[in-house]
């Protein structure tokens, strides 16, 4: 009736929380990310040894077959130990995209080595002036000699200054700014005349980039999935990538919540652990049910993604925005609870919180999954 | 049988043994009981039906179905309008007996609970024990082949139509609080025992205080050992607050509350389904609610591998009733000032008059009203937020 996972899945999990507690220190992640490197290729290269890269990639493009249900016992533990490599970017969505509709001698180039680690992607899907709402997609390709010309720009391009490839979204018809219809994808490789770009940080320490694209030509094989349906042909790989935040959320609520229990237990004021203030006893308790309630809606909708249930989409709906808020009320009180010293830069407790916020809000907020929710 | 011709089989029995009368006490529930006599005619006929207690091992009079049917036959009962039975005898003294139970006792009182003969009261607290339950003073001395009890309990649900109650008395106050209360059956009908009831906010009684002056009692009638009633108190607790299924009955105050926004009318000459506002705060709570029906779902999935609900029971009881009391706030907004009228005739289930205002709206208050007490009985939601705070994560 319920989820149970395979050997193999509770395997993948267990190898993941194991290599990352012993490896993936916060010290280590932190001198990472304060480096010019936006994340570590040492790490990077061993994520790929160990078959993580590859996990839920068919067979026939080198991968193990796995689902939603793998990508969230990875990306759980992404977000437990604040890993910052480019899962998300460069594999969920370009490599997903890739495989799922790249022609097929594009497919051959790029995937493998996407896999292997060799090469990083990059989605730049998002403009200024449509951070809310994905079809707002001003910049335009026209056929131009059997390929075409792309111009316009694309904004927060998370792992851009990384990327050995950008897939870029492109209006190649449609009659409106917004219509569903005439949006496609374009697969680029960084030294593709034309393309220019301005790198920068994110807060939760992330490299990224604003990205021009002057009068670049591109040939028709670059096209990924049919020409102008990149929408409806994009979806389920944006299903399971917000799958894949959600992972990461409730992985980073988690051990907000275990390091705010424990610092409850070690800090003592008015002569007595903090532990002991019944306000701060409930408050913990109401985030331990915001997690769990959180958990529940990532596990129904993962299973739900994978057995192509009816009520997927309405649980992603309801999955994402629970998200959103949950992830504010662990963050936010998580910091309450430790004082000061959760205000600084110094302890992971303010790290996760900056990546409950960045996910809080990646493929649209809160509010607009709940204005979703009558719709669908 | 699969699932589905299970559950085929269950609305086929709903559609014919269900009445009209009976049904429509179900519909007119604003509390989690029904009307009195349209709930015990319902407990009469499952009886007859042998599905009384599907929740009890087979060897008592139980139904010997799965996990998954006892979710289904729950689910088809409440989506017909079926009236809630009473919890007290069926859900926690009859599992409570069948673990702790002499065999004298489980075999004059279970089959009195499955017939329905038997109608059972809980006396937990009492006026100066509530959340702080193992304080009470209720006392039992020892006289004889009797203990003598003076006292009081309040809260007692229902105990105006009840023949009998069990009770948690003081024996002893030695050591620890918890440690000298024992749990005891008492005839309501003993000499010195009479029973006061206690009006609702929405003007009706469904709580008692039951007193007690100089209430013999066999001492046979005690249930465990003296002194060692705190362990099956708990026992019983816990039952009370894993055993309900909060997502059925929140599936029904969404059924509703759609119905409500469908045909009232808010700002602006729109429908209320059509207010942005509107739309928004029930999105927030019913994206709760699913994350709620998973959870309950987890713990079944446990409950099948032979696990124990443990605390996951807490958050579901705080989040059950939180939840639908939020339903009730969001239903009141819609139904505004048609949601005033106090028409307690009209909420019997026999009548057959006038109903001011819209049908939609008859239970609408007096749900909001008498669903506050959903986060104080069986448990305070403080209590619940200590429990997990102490049992879960270890504070």
């Amino acid at each position: 009736m319920f989820i149970e996972y395979s050997e193999e899945q509770t395997m993948l999990r267990d190898s993941a929380e194991k290599y990352l507690r012993d490896n993936y220190t916060f010290e280590r992640r932190q001198a990472v990310v304060n480096s010019e490197q936006g994340f570590s290729k040492e790490a990077w290269q061993t994520f790929a040894d160990l078959g993580w890269l590859a996990m839920t990639f068919r067979e026939e493009s080198g991968g193990f077959g796995g689902g939603a249900l793998e990508t969230l016992l990875l990306c759980e533990q992404f977000g437990k130990y604040l890993v910052v490599e480019p899962y998300l970017e460069s594999i969920v969505l370009v490599g997903g995209l890739i495989e799922a509709g790249a022609h097929p001698s594009v497919r051959e180039e790029y995937l493998g080595r996407l896999l292997s680690g060799e090469l990083q992607g990059a989605p730049a899907y998002l403009e200024s002036a449509n951070v809310a709402d994905p079809l707002r997609v001003e910049t335009t390709a026209q056929p131009f000699g059997g390929g075409f010309l792309i111009n316009g720009s694309k904004t927060v391009v998370v792992n851009g200054p990384e990327a050995d490839l950008f897939l870029v979204s492109a209006r190649t018809g449609g009659t409106t700014a917004n219509s569903r219809q005439g949006i496609s994808l374009f697969l680029l490789e960084r030294e593709t005349p034309g393309l220019s770009w301005k790198n920068y940080k994110t807060y939760d320490g992330r490299s990224a980039c604003e990205l021009q694209l002057h009068n670049v030509k591109v040939d028709a094989e670059s096209v990924v999935g049919r020409i102008g349906d990149a929408y409806k042909f994009s979806a389920p790989i944006m299903s399971r990538a917000i799958v894949a935040v959600c992972a990461e959320a409730v992985g980073a609520m988690d051990a907000l919540l275990s390091a705010t229990v424990e610092y409850s237990k070690q800090r003592k004021q008015f002569g007595q652990p903090i532990s002991r203030f019944q306000v701060l006893r409930h408050r913990m308790a109401d985030m331990y049910m915001e997690v769990e309630l959180t958990r529940s809606l990532l596990l129904a909708t993962a299973w739900k993604l994978d057995s192509g249930a009816p009520d997927a989409q309405q649980c992603l709906i309801a999955l994402k925005a629970k998200v959103g808020k949950a992830g504010r009320f662990v963050a936010h009180n998580a910091i309450q609870l430790h004082g000061g010293i959760g205000t600084t830069d110094e302890l992971s407790v303010g790290h996760y919180f900056k990546r409950l916020a960045a996910i809080g809000v990646m493929f649209g907020s809160r509010d607009s999954y709940l204005a979703r929710y009558f719709q669908s | 049988m699969s699932d589905e011709e299970f559950r085929g089989e269950v609305r086929a029995f709903l559609e014919q043994a269900l009445t009209k009368e009976i049904r429509r006490a179900g519909e007119l529930m604003t509390s989690v009981f029904a009307d009195f006599d349209a709930t015990m005619a319902w407990h009469k006929i499952l009886h007859a039906r042998g599905w009384i207690a599907p929740d009890w091992p087979e060897a008592y009079g139980g139904t010997g179905w799965s996990l998954n049917q006892r979710y289904i036959f729950q689910e088809e009962c409440k989506l017909a309008n079926a009236p809630a039975l009473l919890p007290m005898g069926l859900q926690m003294l009859g599992p409570m007996l069948i673990h702790y139970g002499t065999e004298e006792q489980k075999n004059y009182y279970l089959p009195r609970i499955l017939s329905g003969e038997d109608v059972w009261c809980q006396g937990y607290s009492e006026p100066g024990a509530g959340s702080d339950l193992a304080s009470l003073t209720t006392s039992a001395v020892r006289d004889g082949d009797d203990y003598v009890i003076n006292g009081s309990k309040i809260w007692t649900s229902y105990a105006q139509h009840s023949n009998r109650i069990f009770c948690l008395v003081r024996t002893s106050k030695e050591g620890p609080p918890q440690a000298g209360i024992s749990f005891i059956l008492v005839d309501m009908d003993a000499r010195g025992l009479t029973v006061d009831p206690i009006v609702g906010l929405d003007g009706t009684v469904e709580q008692c205080q039951v007193f007690f002056e100089d209430v013999r009692v066999p001492a046979a009638n005690l249930v465990g050992a003296e002194n060692q009633g705190w362990e099956v108190a708990k026992y019983l607790l816990e039952f009370e607050r894993g055993g309900h299924n909060f997502t059925i009955d929140h599936k029904k105050q969404m059924a509703k509350i759609m119905r409500q926004a469908n045909s009232q009318y808010g700002p602006d000459h729109n429908l209320w389904i059509n207010n942005p506002v509107f739309r928004a705060k029930f999105a927030d709570v019913a994206v709760d609610a699913l994350a709620l029906e998973f959870t309950e779902l987890r713990i079944k999935g446990d409950l099948q591998a032979g696990g124990n609900p443990g605390a996951l029971s807490s958050l579901t009881k705080v989040m059950g009733t939180e939840i639908g009391q939020r339903f009730n706030e969001l239903s009141l907004e819609v139904m505004g000032d048609h949601a005033l009228v106090k028409q307690l005739d009209a909420l019997t289930p026999g009548y057959d008059g006038e109903v001011i205002g819209p049908l939609c709206g008859l239970t609408t208050m007096a749900e909001y009203i008498n669903n506050r007490a959903a986060t104080i009985y069986g448990g305070s939601a403080e209590i619940q937020r200590d429990i997990i705070a102490k049992r879960v994560l270890g504070l």
